[in-house]
């Protein structure tokens, strides 16, 4: 093994972009993350710019400031209908309808070719409407962003977990964790009064975040005297910890779990439905394919002889971990995160077909779907672009994982 | 081997037990009450008076054991009594939790409680006392108060209620008086130091997940929310389906991959191959539900004329249909549900078969048999895919689950009376007994799938010698 670790990065990206192919699922991601980043801009009922009795206005953009809290709609704009002003003269978005905007001419899905009751031809609804008059382009590409942002956000728990857990298998293995019996004792005592302390007791703030920070804090004060102890000299001897073995056992429980199932009945736990928490769930299931192949990279790693050198410098393992072996693993990694990707977009359409753990008016692919999957009828573009936007975007992260493993590979 | 065998089965246990905890847990945290549920379903008897409701109430929790403690033991703060698990109505007992965790002092607000519901009774019977108006008026004062979170406002407000009854007659009077004295002691004399010391207490084997659980082991997973029926029928009925869709589904995905796989890796690189893996490849990112709802739009819609297949009212025939007419019709209605659920797992299947058949091709084995002459067809059939064939049975491991999974949103989208519908079903009415055991069936199978992918790896491949399992 002569590759450096920071070479062998570039020969992998070089190699991606001279592949005949993977050009195009790349461009296809950049167009993804710009319909992402871009919704606001490109399907909008307020104008990008416009002049109302002559002051000029930016709406889209005041908007971003008035969600952020540095600016104030004029009184008069406050709460008004956009599309009902009599304008000096006015710039739309190229589709001048929001997710959210309901055009009350075309309500209960006009077809994409039939008549529809517009002004001009600006104002048509290319993909029709849906059910409740909403623009189903304007749907979809707002859409875009709650299915790619709540997959990445699926994928970053997962990732998280599974790089973690992964790696403290590989990288330890059955023999090589060995702390002092003093730092078992620590923990396995302040685990119970942490979680007392913190969900129980009046100490327990309401929320779901602070008792995890508060677990987190007791833990560490907890490892922090652990440690002032073993330097004192208290520690004991060491205690073998099976790290990767009950790491194992862990994945082979949670993949013999139905995820689907277990997701759909955590998300009716949720006293507000809401994807984002849905997709943590599904992140928390769904790290034990990145944690296999983490550990099994991490195992082929360790034994090389840069990791050995490191360790003879006398590096930490964390250093050793963080900074020596994982940048290594990162090409593998991101074919699992894109395939990843593609299965975490399909199940969000899917929550969103079945309309458990989704918010009822959340924008997504699969609630238009939805609109059609619970009783027949013959709204064909309700059906039909919806399910062509899912069907893209997992073909695209599948394709991209396809080419970075063939890139990986060769 | 025989240990190896052992060894996973064995491991059964632990993970069963791991998701009936899991699944165990999400039921304590779910909203919504079984007992009302069961009543709204019509099983329970109309009660007219509201003590005979009541009753009515206890009597069905305590049949579903509701009136036992959750788990074997439990960690809870000092000021909690053990008994908490007693006050079943799950609102009430939050808002007493609410209550005792701001006060810290159980006697005073268990008298309180008391002394709420004996003036309940005493104000529903004959000797109330008090003009009618006022008794309701107080009732639904009493009410709120049983569900009252914050504790001034309950002080308040008890204190309220507690002079509006004292003009009345004897028992509501004095039992007025002692709820006012129980509820101004919650504030007056707390003891909050208690609710920062915990204590564990020790239920036993008389709880909840334990009579679950172990009549689970017998095989009885007690009786659904929803309608009352045993779980085990209605999961059996449901099971048939699922099992019959997705045996279909496996098989002939297999039956299809391993051809076109093969026939993709011996044309590689030339266009029956690029054709092949493009296909499969667009078929693996097609969401099954979106197939199912085309297909179903297709073959329903009267305007576009494809309705001779008969793809709804899956499970109903016409009276006195024969077995042949049944068998037609089953095949008709299940045809296109297996085909959703079949293209995927090909395309998975197939690329897999390619992949493993084009490494088969290239061996040495492979070409010593071109060499010495032998016809193309036999080097491919007798030594090639023989060898590309063993992986491809470790995927059933994989596929089974994945398939469950999908039939989930076809059965859904079909309304096929399967364990997918089934479970969308009762995850959305809450009923927690059916959705614990198809968690349990699902994982069991799962892992049988996983157990018999691997012994049947190593039956076919003799190489495949599992020795120990937990070293790398």
């Amino acid at each position: 093994m002569t590759a450096l670790p920071v070479a062998s990065r570039h020969w992998f990206w070089a190699r991606l972009w001279r592949q005949r192919g993977s050009r195009w699922a790349l461009r296809g991601l950049g167009l993804a993350i710009f319909l992402v980043v871009g919704a606001d801009f490109i399907a909008n009922d307020k104008p990008l710019a416009c002049s109302l009795g002559g002051k000029r206005y930016f709406p889209v953009g005041q908007a971003y400031l008035v969600a952020l809290g540095w600016s104030k709609w004029a009184p008069e704009l406050a709460l008004v209908d956009w599309s009902a002003l009599n304008y000096d003269w006015v710039w739309y978005p190229p589709i001048p309808y929001s997710h959210t905007s309901i055009d009350h001419r075309n309500l209960s899905s006009v077809s994409p070719f039939g008549p529809q009751e517009i002004s001009s031809w600006r104002f048509r609804h290319w993909l029709g409407t849906d059910r409740t008059g909403h623009d189903v382009l304007a749907a979809l590409i707002h859409g875009t962003r709650t299915a790619l942002l709540t997959s990445a956000w699926a994928m970053l728990v997962a990732g998280g977990l599974g790089v973690l857990l992964g790696a403290l298998a590989g990288y330890f293995g059955d023999e090589g964790l060995r702390p002092p019996r003093l730092w078992w004792w620590c923990n396995a005592v302040a685990l119970p009064f942490a979680w007392f302390y913190c969900w129980l007791s009046p100490l327990a703030s309401s929320g779901w975040f602070w008792p995890w920070f508060g677990l987190v804090g007791v833990m560490g004060v907890a490892n922090l005297l652990a440690w002032w102890g073993v330097r004192q000299g208290w520690g004991g001897g060491p205690q073998r910890i099976r790290i990767d073995h009950w790491i194992g056992r862990l994945i082979e429980v949670i993949d013999s779990i139905p995820g689907l199932l277990l997701l759909l009945s955590l998300a009716v736990l949720l006293a507000e439905p809401n994807i984002y928490t849905t997709m943590a769930f599904l992140g928390l299931i769904s790290w034990t394919g990145i944690a296999r192949l983490v550990r099994a990279e991490m195992l082929r790693i360790r034994q090389l002889p840069y990791i050995e050198a490191a360790r003879a410098l006398g590096y930490s393992h964390w250093r050793i971990i963080w900074y020596h072996a994982l940048p290594n693993i990162l090409p593998p990694l991101l074919i699992v995160l894109a395939f990843g990707m593609a299965g975490a977009i399909l199940v969000e359409a899917s929550l969103s077909v079945l309309g458990i753990g989704v918010a009822a008016e959340a924008t997504t692919w699969g609630a238009l779907l939805r609109q059609i999957a619970t009783s027949q009828a013959a709204e064909w573009w309700l059906a039909l672009f919806p399910g062509m936007a899912i069907f893209l975007a997992v073909l695209l992260f599948n394709y991209l994982g396809d080419a970075m493993s063939r890139a990986l590979d060769r | 081997m025989a240990r190896y065998l052992l060894g996973r089965i064995l491991w059964f246990g632990p993970t069963l037990v791991l998701i009936s905890l899991v699944a165990f847990g999400m039921r304590q945290l779910a909203p919504g009450d079984p007992v009302e549920a069961l009543n709204r379903s019509g099983r329970g008897e109309l009660k007219v008076s509201p003590a005979a409701a009541e009753r009515a109430y206890y009597e069905k929790a305590r049949q579903l054991n509701l009136d036992l403690p959750w788990f074997y033991f439990s960690i809870q703060p000092w000021a909690y009594p053990d008994t908490l698990h007693r006050i079943l109505r799950r609102n009430h007992r939050l808002a007493q939790v609410a209550l005792l965790r701001q006060s810290g002092n159980w006697p005073a607000l268990q008298q309180a409680q008391r002394a709420l519901i004996q003036l309940r009774a005493a104000l529903a019977g004959p000797s109330g006392g008090g003009p009618p108006s006022l008794r309701v008026e107080a009732q639904r004062a009493i009410q709120d108060l049983m569900l009252t979170m914050e504790l001034p406002r309950f002080c308040r407000r008890a204190k309220g209620l507690a002079q509006q009854l004292s003009e009345y007659s004897a028992p509501v009077s004095t039992l007025a008086r002692a709820l006012d004295q129980a509820s101004a002691a919650l504030l007056t004399s707390p003891r909050r130091w208690q609710l920062y010391v915990p204590k564990v207490v020790w239920h036993g084997t008389n709880n909840q997940y334990h009579r679950w659980a172990s009549g689970c082991w017998r095989g009885d997973f007690g009786v659904s929310y929803v309608d009352g029926r045993p779980v085990g029928v209605k999961l059996f009925a449901a099971l048939r389906w699922t099992l019959c869709l997705n045996l279909a589904a496996t098989l002939l995905a297999y039956a299809l991959a391993i051809p076109l796989g093969v026939l993709a890796a011996v044309y590689q690189n030339r266009w029956p191959d690029r054709l092949i893996s493009w296909v499969l490849f667009a078929a693996f990112a097609l969401p099954s539900f979106w197939a199912a709802i085309l297909l179903l739009t297709l073959f329903t819609d009267p305007h576009l004329g494809w309705n001779f297949l008969r793809v709804t009212g899956i499970g109903e025939y016409p009276v006195g249909a024969s077995w042949w007419e049944r068998l037609q019709l089953q095949f008709q209605q299940l045809i296109i549900p297996v085909f959703c659920l079949t293209y995927g797992a090909l395309a998975y299947i197939a690329r897999q078969m390619r992949g493993s058949m084009i490494q088969a091709l290239q061996e040495d084995y492979v070409r010593t048999a071109r060499a010495k002459g032998l016809p193309e067809s036999m080097v491919r059939w007798k030594h090639a895919w023989r060898n590309a064939l063993f992986p491809q049975i470790t995927l059933l491991g994989s596929i089974f689950p994945a398939l469950l999974t999908g039939s989930v949103l076809v059965e859904s989208v079909f309304n096929l009376p399967g364990m997918g519908r089934l479970a969308v079903e009762a995850i959305n009415q809450h009923d927690w007994p059916v959705v614990y055991a198809i968690l349990l069936l699902a994982a069991m199978l799962t892992m049988i799938g996983l157990l018999f992918a691997d012994l049947a790896y190593a039956w076919v491949d003799p190489r495949v010698r599992y020795q120990n399992p937990s070293s790398p």
